[in-house]
């Protein structure tokens, strides 16, 4: 049986197709069978993300239109032999997405043996949004330290508890927070929301904090998931984020300032 | 010796208002069909003022027997028309309406913002005197239960909404909207243990945040109505 996981946060911009990529990669390179779908329809960017676009043939939509069939659509990542890439369609609307097709390709999916189905949302509620929800087993729920991204990273986990397949029965999903682009220097500054004060509104368990890093955007331009780079804190980070999914206790890191940093601003330097 | 049959009082319900821009009975009718479609659950069986004040003369034009049986078709319980044109009022008490008198001010002061409809709605479907729950009411979710007590074991966020016929509890931070007493029962209380909330209200007297004292924000309080006063103690 696959385990279909949502990244989502309601907000643009903040870190989903980031997270996606790095934990798609991160889950494969533990060995773990792993498909990673873009629901962002008519705004592409997983692929990018993951440095395969230039071999993008066929889509989602195609697949859930009956054009192309899955294997021929689905991408075999060029790093692990356990990771595949769904590319959303940059053409066509998201009216395409349909339910019953999002939920024979997720069928379909989990029939082929995969372990895990990472499903990349749009940002916002709408319908690319609600589809790659809907047939969640688990919700990583992506926000920024700043109140707009708590606030709708809360409508999110509303709608996570009503809008899907696991609350219509009565079950319900399991939500991992995890806050990225955090800085801890800007926290102490005030110009920040605290790790704690974002746990205290929303009250969801805590999987991951990805400290603020230039690698994160420098492995974005290069199609590199940032989770490959040992050196950079970011990709450390999403690693340990991997690892606590899979069920390991890995104490949180990069929460602090650095000691120097710390002591320059105790001692006024 | 006889004993007391009944109270006749004055009083403001919470009752929700349809502003009128149109007398075209088949595009208001298409578009109470959308609204009802959107938000079934939460239409059902409430009040409904319709408020004529921006058709003005045209209000003449209006069809008062259908407009009725349009607003009942999709669940509302008409009540009353208000800022009627003068000369439709005949046509409209023939048709079985009431004509309720002008107040704008009263409107203004004891009448919170129209509810919003487009809000999550969650109810329970059958008549429930109490529903409790363990989970945080999250931004955008709205908590229903017009003839009965909310308890919220959690917090509730900021753009949620508790509506209560009777009591609300909070044990956790109130920081959404929250309306007791929502069918007028004065004697309807909301309890928090930290009291961040954006509005408050009983039997439609309402407050916001920004009007409450600052010492008592953060604070376990107690809101009651006393008269027509709103006050808030701490426990």
């Amino acid at each position: 049986m696959s385990r279909i996981v949502v990244v989502t946060s309601g907000k643009g911009g903040v870190g989903k197709t980031t997270t996606s990529a790095a934990f798609a990669t991160g889950l494969a390179l533990k060995g773990y069978k792993t498909a990673v779908i873009d629901f962002d329809v008519g705004l592409r960017n997983l692929d990018l993300i993951m440095g395969c676009e230039r071999r993008v043939v066929y889509d989602f939509i195609n697949v859930i239109s009956g054009e192309a069939n899955l294997k021929q659509a689905l991408i075999k990542d060029k790093r692990s032999d356990n990771l595949f890439i769904l590319p959303a369609s940059q053409t066509r609307d998201k009216d395409a997405l349909t339910q019953e097709g999002v939920e024979q390709v997720l069928k379909d999916l989990t029939d082929d043996g995969f372990d895990f189905i990472i499903c990349d949302s749009p940002a916002g509620i709408e319908r690319g949004a609600a589809l790659a929800m809907y047939f969640a087993d688990d919700a990583v729920i992506v926000t920024n330290p700043e109140v707009s991204s708590v606030r709708d990273s809360d409508r999110i986990l509303g709608l996570l508890q009503s809008r899907t397949r696991k609350a219509e029965r009565g079950e319900s999903i399991r939500e991992h927070l995890l806050i990225t682009r955090y800085s801890p220097a800007r926290v102490a500054n005030g110009d920040m929301l605290a790790m704690e004060d974002i746990l205290e509104i929303l009250a969801v368990p805590l999987i991951g904090v990805i400290p603020e890093s230039g690698s994160v955007l420098q492995a974005s331009n290069s199609g590199v998931p940032v989770i490959i780079d040992k050196e950079s804190t970011a990709g450390q980070a999403y690693d340990d984020f991997v690892r606590r999914f899979l069920g390991e206790t890995v104490p949180h890191r990069f929460l602090e300032v650095e000691k120097k940093g710390l002591f320059k601003r105790l001692f006024g330097g | 010796m006889s004993e007391q049959i009944f109270d006749l009082k004055g009083e403001m319900s919470l009752l929700t208002v349809l502003v009128l821009h149109s007398t075209d009975m088949h595009a208001i009718g298409a578009a109470l069909q959308a609204k009802q479609q959107q938000t079934s659950q939460f239409l059902a069986r409430s009040p409904i003022i319709i408020d004529c004040q921006l058709l003005g003369e045209s209000g003449l034009e209006l069809e008062f027997t259908q407009l009725k049986m349009l607003l009942t078709q999709v669940g509302f319980v008409p009540v009353g028309l208000r800022n009627l044109w003068e000369a439709a009022e005949a046509a409209a008490s023939e048709a079985g309406w009431a004509l309720l008198r002008p107040s704008k001010q009263q409107v203004s002061q004891n009448t919170p913002p129209p509810t919003e409809v487009n809000l999550e709605v969650e109810r329970p479907e059958t008549v429930q005197r109490l529903v409790v729950l363990d989970r945080p009411v999250r931004s955008g979710q709205q908590v229903y239960c017009p003839y009965g007590d909310i308890v919220v074991l959690q917090h509730t966020s900021a753009g949620s909404e508790l509506l209560a016929g009777g009591s609300v509890h909070v044990y956790g931070a109130l920081r959404g909207r929250v309306l007791a007493g929502e069918q007028g029962d004065t004697q309807a209380r909301i309890f928090c243990e930290r009291l961040e909330a954006e509005l408050i209200a009983i039997a439609g007297r309402y407050r916001l945040l920004d009007d409450i004292e600052s010492n008592l924000k953060g604070q376990a309080v107690m809101i009651y109505l006393d008269q027509e006063k709103l006050k808030i103690v701490p426990i």
